[in-house]
């Protein structure tokens, strides 16, 4: 302190008295540490005073405060001039198509500030839409199929194979080398084909028309991954026309179904499924369903009767039936089909349905299919179920071209191979001949979306966009058209692999022109008024429509007896075991292996998920000595399988309703088995810590049998291996134990007979009253469970808003597109096989299965069984079950158990019904999910955000988050989480009402369930709406609480499952 | 002085002064500890320094660590609690309790019952507080006055009656003990010569005085103290079976929880009395003061108890027999019949058939047989409470959502942990602290002491 000013303390001070002095010296003699610390020489200098001092202080802190101001946020840039639609915060809404050979569907794709997030059925147009709910059906894969846009595992830009390896290349070079290429095969006169599946698109068929202008030698292979050459053919055969035909169930009376799976997985199963659902409502006239088949298949599962048969009894059920109506009808008969009394039943009710019934068979053998022609010929239903005019588009794929192709290649004699949207290399039959001969062709090009098994073969790999950034076109069936429309910009330096064809055969013209030339050219006639009004009208809706096509005469020309030989034939060769391949609700045939949603989407019947499988019936596994009970340390058995030469080592889920002697396995597993890059969740760390394909692949088990790839094997070994396989299920038990408050189901019979207490009894419990008025108070004395209430009400009961579901366990498939939808609409993580082998998987939607059991409480009690035994009897599901698909979520209680229990209060219930969860409230202590009878809620269990997940979730990475939806948070580790009804669409539906200044109206709000849910099972709507459509179902009399008995006021409700079974239902 | 009846077997053996209850008590204190005390804390320090570490790594990880799932959200956590707030129960009855009902047994094991007591405690209040998934939010169940707005605890919730049950019991239990140690604190302080340790113990013991006026206060205390408690015993946990009860688990939900946690609470409570005792009466030598009465005594309370015990498991079941409700009929049946059968029948061994065979007097005056009982009804109540928790949850209403649990390896190393840092607290309790509450069993030397009882009943006869 260079300050030379004298302070004193008090007048002695000042005056410097000594006796002052000495008697203040005992007191504070230490001299105060801030002198030594300011008594620093520098300080003591000159230089600084007291006020440098803080003026310093104040300059550094100063600084360091704006230097530390510096906003970390540095992306976020406001448009400089903002895209018209968009606005921040709020959804829109494009029209667009899906269609990758399997599935087509019309959608509506949700983007968020230019990000695709959600997608759903077109509810006005495409033949997806449901017309009576205005609804449109899409899958699980579908609406998935989001999630794959933003997978980094896609190719990021051209590459070219250098010493066996790809390298990147710019666009110049692959189009110069490629054009040289094929301009080289053409020269030499060898042949250029371009191999894809199935096309409906009319602008790419003009595209390869193009090229087929440019280049004599180019040839078109159509090849469907699962393929309906057989059925195509049988038609071509029969009709002269070799077409997929339309079918129409909603015109079938009867529906009888020998191996098709026409719910999940053969034909248009986007366009059946709402087609069947609206002949399964027990108030109008309901369908009767047959299902035949050997492994229970979704259609099984619905089917009203279902007669379990081995695939080489398949034929020969068809013939049976064939014999059975031609004997009706007085046609020639063949002799040799198969005595089956539920078959003759059938055959009774299609020719008593004469015209409305409908008879499909997914036997790809043509013999086999031709009876079937032969059969809805006899029936008269061409014309009526089935429009061969108005057909489909779909399955052209020819199996015997890409046979010869194969030959060929091998042979030396093709120049140039193009393939787009296919896999050979992995799908098919000969995949091995296949690979050889790829490398016999003289330029090979992949327009792959991943360096797939393909495509790693290829010596240009040239990627195509994802379908969400790209244009397209589509002719599902005739006088339906479809506009694809991107909804993003290119993420990577990838083009539509038409724009390539265009680009290779010599064009300039842009994809989007091209298209719009094509349409310009053929359409513009069917919308009316100038083409830009037509052709924007047309991006606006999705879809074009034209007058359809006037029935022409049908005029059956196959030849039975020979189709009855081949038939027969097709049923030869049985040996001990037999094997359907079939693909699954969320897998499909394959392409969507590497989605993580559907990876983890429990399968509809076994409820496995991340791994195929063989299906097996229950007296099997045990034969062969295999766990029965799958479980988080109840691993299942190894088997191999071997079909020929092919060996397959697979887990063993025994799978009740499989026909003994059968085994079922899926296909569509096992991408990546050589290491390639086929996308984010087809490979993934198992149990012993190595990377592996997500199960095996199962085509090399399928067969060109007549021309055609057949699906079954006639004859397999199949022996345990005595090793054990840990396998992720979601549902470890396997029946309802005859518990009716849960189930409730009944006949058609009793149904329409119009009691309500004999299918749908209120649970009642007895009061201390003479309520039935006979004089007494005894047991007899009941009032009904709802009219009792141990707490006060909550006001929500004729105030404001009361939302609820009401789920119709009639028109519910089981199909589980609900449960993708929920897992894009509300950032559900994907918790990978691991978590959910320990029974964690995250899903706020589930769909309970359960298969009825041979034992009945009642029954056995009747018959004096002790309860012990008919507890575990009941455990065991029947040998050939009836299914019961019962989707569950929150159940919004109004009485809920999940709330009085939290400490905090993190769970609440709001004045509009709704029971909500607070998630920053949460402190963990998962008192509420214990509590919750129906088990709905969901606890996160680790940070899914870690490393630990980075295969799995996509909210791991960068890309993976561009998928998350904006509206809702993604919950931290410790929290419970659970169906919020998706309150963030119930809140902006509210709000864009309040903003037009009028109330809300039914139909104004969907959830993501009810939004996907095309057959209209689950219905949302406000149930203090007296006109509300959900209002309207809760009030009905199929209308139940899941467990009413225990008070706790759902706001979800079921509607009773009504079978139409000929014998008068079982009810407890 | 009363004096005591003859037949009265005496509770302190041998010729003791009050000088020789002194030296017994305090010899520990002030020698260097046996070698068999130092491998004890060896074994028990490691054990409870890899349970914090599994329970650090439970933290730091996630609850997922546990093997707990999406149906059973409680298994070994709340297992372990209810097993050591059970434990926990007999220091309080016996100090409380039996003080109130002047049995003057309880003067040579109340002080160790007491330390068990809030050990036990202690390791109890640790679970609810690592199985939150957010335990750095646990403030949030104390009913604090925040900036969240209008946001409080839930009154009606029972993890939250919980929370005021067990922190109630935990203070007036730890006041409790704490005023019975000052007057033998003040004596350690008073004999020991080290300097450092009688400033140690002066400070613990308050400025003991030791005058008639401060006895008086200390015997008023007491008495208040014991009556609190009272109560607290069977508060707790009768509010921890509400956790049960209160809820809507078939299994859980039945009236008859609290009286029946409540005993099997003490039942388990002097098992461990008897394990921890009739290890420390031989290392520590302590034969005369804890005779083979008291052993006696304790195993009299654990027959009664587990009957009782045995008797609630009866009724359950024939409530959920009587009541017709599916759900709860079902699940005995599934405890007793179903996947986990065998911790049911364990349950039942150990608690309801084995403690009948203190009938006999000869087992119940052995004590290497009372070891091995305090060690079965201890696994017995811990299986207890597993069969409650678990087989309730993993098969409720749904059959769709039934699982099994499995316990992962942090499971399992928490709850040794736990059993780890229970035992080193006590065995440090045991070195430093007056195992017996010296001057209490002071008071009953002239009139249950072996020698003067001896001499008494001679006077008598002449």
């Amino acid at each position: 302190m260079s300050s030379t000013k004298q302070y004193w303390m008090d007048a002695a001070d000042l005056r410097q008295d000594p006796e002052a002095i000495k008697a203040r010296e005992g007191e504070f003699a230490q001299p105060l540490a801030i002198d030594q610390v300011l008594g620093d020489s520098n300080l003591n200098g000159a230089s600084t005073n007291r006020r440098d001092f803080l003026k310093f202080l104040g300059f550094s802190v100063g600084a360091a405060t704006l230097a530390a101001c510096e906003t970390p946020v540095v992306k976020s840039i406001p448009y400089v001039s903002k895209p018209e639609e968009i606005t921040p915060g709020v959804a829109n809404w494009y029209a667009s198509t899906f269609y990758d050979g399997q599935d087509f569907a019309s959608i509506l794709v949700k983007t968020r500030e230019g990000r695709p997030i959600h997608i759903k059925g077109n509810p006005r147009f495409g033949i997806n839409r449901n017309p009576w709910l205005d609804k449109g059906v899409v899958n699980a894969r579908i609406n998935s199929s989001v999630l794959s846009l933003y997978d980094g595992e896609r190719l990021k830009g051209p590459r070219k194979r250098n010493e066996g390896k790809h390298v990147g290349v710019k666009w110049a070079e692959a189009d110069g080398a490629i054009s040289k290429g094929l301009a080289d095969a053409s020269a030499a006169g060898k042949r250029i084909v371009v191999l894809t599946p199935t096309i409906i698109s009319p602008s790419t068929r003009a595209a390869v028309a193009g090229l087929q202008a440019m280049h004599a030698t180019v040839e078109h292979v159509q090849h469907d991954t699962i393929s309906y050459s057989g059925l195509t053919n049988a038609n071509l055969k029969s009709f002269g026309k070799r077409v997929f035909p339309g079918y129409d169930f909603t015109k079938a009376d009867v529906v009888v179904s020998i191996g098709a799976d026409f719910l999940s997985s053969w034909g248009s199963t986007t366009e059946y499924a709402w087609q069947y659902a609206t002949r399964r409502n027990p108030d109008g006239a309901m369908n009767k369903h047959w299902q035949v088949e050997s492994r229970m298949s979704i259609s099984g599962a619905n089917a009203d009767a279902r007669v379990a048969l081995k695939p080489s009894e398949l034929p020969l059920a068809v013939i049976a039936l064939h014999d059975a109506i031609a004997r009706k009808s007085g046609g020639a008969t063949l002799g040799g089909g198969l005595d089956n009394a539920e078959l003759n039943h059938a055959a009774d009710a299609l020719w008593n349905a004469r015209g409305k019934g409908l008879v499909v068979c997914g036997s790809n053998d043509e013999g086999t299919q031709v009876l079937v022609n032969s059969i809805n010929n006899m029936l008269g239903n061409y014309g009526s179920t089935i429009d061969l005019d108005n057909h489909t588009w779909f399955f052209q794929g020819d199996d015997a071209a890409v046979a010869q192709l194969v030959k060929d290649m091998n042979a030396g004699s093709i120049g140039a191979l193009i393939m787009a949207g296919v896999n050979p290399a992995y799908s098919l039959p000969n995949a091995a001949e296949f690979k050889s001969g790829l490398e016999k062709v003289g330029l090979t090009v992949s327009c792959a979306r991943y360096a797939d098994e393909t495509a790693s073969l290829c010596q240009w790999m040239c990627p195509d966009n994802h379908f969400l950034e790209s244009w397209g076109d589509h002719m599902p069936k005739t006088g339906q058209y479809a506009l694809q429309q991107p909804v993003i910009s290119r993420l990577f330096d990838t083009r539509s692999w038409q724009a390539s064809l265009l680009k290779w055969s010599g064009s300039d013209a842009k994809w989007l022109d091209f298209i719009k030339q094509t349409w310009e050219q053929n359409l513009a006639a069917h919308g009316g008024g100038d083409f830009a009004t037509v052709w924007n009208q047309s991006l606006h809706d999705g879809v074009l429509t034209s007058q359809p096509m006037p029935a022409s005469g049908v005029a059956f020309a196959g030849d039975v007896a020979a189709a009855g030989a081949a038939a027969k034939q097709a049923a030869n060769g049985a040996g001990e075991w037999e094997l359907s391949l079939y693909t699954t609700e969320a897998i499909g045939d394959g392409q969507h292996a590497n989605n993580p949603w559907l990876q983890e989407m429990p399968d509809p019947l076994t409820k496995i998920t991340w791994d195929n499988y063989v299906c097996m019936s229950f007296a099997d596994a045990r034969r062969l000595g295999l766990p029965d009970y799958l479980g988080e340390q109840s691993p299942a058995g190894l088997v191999s399988v071997k079909v020929g030469e092919v060996e397959l080592k697979l887990p063993v889920v025994p799978s009740p309703g499989q026909r003994e002697g059968t085994i079922a396995i899926a296909l569509g597993y096992g991408r990546g088995a050589n290491g390639e890059k086929v996308g984010k969740a087809a490979v993934v760390t198992n149990h012993n810590g190595e990377r592996k394909p997500v199960g095996q692949n199962a085509y090399p088990f399928t067969s060109l049998r007549n021309g055609a790839v057949s699906y079954d094997a006639m004859n397999v070994s199949v022996s345990a291996t005595g090793e054990t396989y840990p396998m992720a299920i979601t549902q470890t038990h396997l029946t309802h134990m005859d518990r009716h408050s849960i189930v409730k189901e009944t006949s058609f019979a009793v149904y329409k007979a119009g009691d309500r207490d004999a299918y749908n009894k209120p649970h009642t419990l007895p009061v201390h009253d003479d309520v039935n008025e006979d004089g007494a108070i005894d047991a007899r004395d009941r009032k009904p469970v709802a009219e009792f209430d141990l707490w006060a009400e909550h006001p929500v009961e004729g105030v404001g808003h009361r939302w609820g579901l009401s789920i119709d366990l009639n028109t519910c498939i089981g199909c589980g597109a609900c449960v993708t939808a929920c897992n894009s609409e509300n950032n559900i993580p994907v918790v990978g096989k691991d978590e959910v082998r320990r029974s964690r998987e995250m899903h706020w939607l589930r769909i309970d299965r359960y298969f009825s059991s041979d034992t009945k409480w009642a029954e056995g009690r009747a018959a004096g069984e002790g309860k012990i035994g008919l507890y575990s009897k009941m455990e065991e599901p029947s040998a050939s079950p009836s299914v019961f698909f019962m989707p569950v979520m929150c159940q919004h209680c109004n009485h809920a158990p999940c709330e009085t229990v939290c400490p905090v209060a993190a769970t609440t219930h709001s004045n509009e019904g709704l029971n909500q969860m607070a998630y920053n409230r949460c402190i963990g202590t998962r008192y509420c999910a214990n509590n919750c009878p129906y088990k709905v809620r969901r606890f996160n269990w680790f940070n899914y955000v870690t490393d630990k997940f980075a295969e799995t979730n996509p909210a791991w990475d960068d890309l993976g988050r561009m998928v998350l939806n904006p509206d809702v948070t993604v919950r931290a580790r410790g929290v419970i989480e659970k169906c919020s009804m998706c309150v963030q669409s119930i809140q902006a539906g509210k709000l864009k009402a309040k903003k037009e200044g009028r109330p809300v109206k039914d139909g104004d709000i969907e959830t993501a369930c009810s939004a996907a849910c095309g057959t209209g099972a689950i219905v949302f709507g406000d149930l203090n709406d007296k006109g509300s459509k959900a209002r309207g179902l809760a009030d009905g009399d199929r209308s139940y609480h899941m467990l009413e008995e225990i008070g706790v006021k759902p706001n979800v409700n079921y509607l009773v499952k009504v079978r139409n079974t000929d014998e008068a239902a079982h009810h407890a | 002085m009363h004096a005591e009846a003859a037949i009265r077997e005496p509770l302190i053996l041998g010729h003791k002064t009050y000088h020789d209850i002194t030296e017994d008590i305090v010899r520990p204190i002030e020698n260097k500890a046996p070698r068999g005390w130092y491998i004890l804390m060896t074994i028990a320090s490691l054990i409870a320094a890899y349970g914090t570490g599994c329970i650090l790594y439970l933290i730091s990880k996630g609850i997922g660590t546990w093997g707990l799932n999406k149906t059973v959200d409680w298994a070994w956590d709340i297992t372990n609690f209810v097993w050591w707030v059970g434990i926990g129960h007999a220091g309080t009855l016996i100090s409380a309790v039996l003080l109130l009902f002047r049995q003057k047994w309880r003067m040579a094991i109340n002080r160790s019952a007491e330390a068990m007591t809030i050990f036990a405690v202690i390791m109890a209040a640790t679970f609810p507080g690592i199985h939150m998934g957010r335990i750095w939010m646990a403030y949030w169940v104390l009913p604090l006055p925040n900036q969240f707005g209008s946001l409080w605890v839930n009154f009606n919730s029972p993890l939250l009656w919980d929370v005021f049950a067990i922190s109630t019991y935990f203070s007036v239990s730890l006041v409790f003990w704490y005023i019975g140690l000052i007057p033998d604190f003040a004596t350690i302080r008073d004999k020991v010569t080290k300097p450092m340790m009688k400033k140690v113990y002066g400070i613990l013991s308050f400025g003991w005085t030791g005058n008639a006026k401060a006895w008086t206060r200390f015997e008023e205390v007491s008495l208040v103290l014991a009556g609190i408690a009272t109560p607290l015993v069977f508060s707790v946990h009768s509010v921890v079976s509400f956790d049960f009860a209160t809820s809507i688990v078939p299994g859980w939900h039945t009236t008859i929880f609290p009286p029946y946690f409540v005993s099997g609470a003490v039942f388990s409570g002097f098992a461990m009395v008897q394990t921890l005792l009739l290890v420390m009466r031989k290392v520590m030598h302590l034969e005369a003061y804890i005779t083979k009465k008291h052993i006696e005594y304790m195993n009299i309370v654990i027959i009664v108890t587990g009957s009782i015990v045995g008797v609630a498991y009866i009724t359950e079941l024939f409530i959920s027999w009587y009541s017709g409700v599916e759900y709860e009929s079902y699940a005995f049946i599934n405890r007793a019949t179903g996947p986990y059968w065998w911790a049911y029948w364990s349950m039942m061994t150990c608690n309801v058939i084995s403690p009948q065979l203190f009938w006999f007097k000869k087992l119940r005056t052995h004590l290497g047989f009372t070891f091995f009982m305090s060690i079965i009804v201890n696994i017995g109540m811990w299986f207890e409470r597993f069969v409650i928790i678990v087989t309730s949850l993993h098969r409720d209403y749904l059959p769709s959502a039934w699982t099994m649990f499995h316990p992962t390896w942090v499971d399992v190393g928490v709850f040794l942990g736990t059993i780890g840092i229970f035992f080193t607290l006590y065995l440090l309790f045991a070195r430093y602290f007056p195992v017996l509450a010296l001057n209490e069993v002071k008071s009953i030397l002239k009139v249950s002491g072996e020698s003067y009882k001896q001499e008494a009943a001679k006077h008598h006869h002449h």
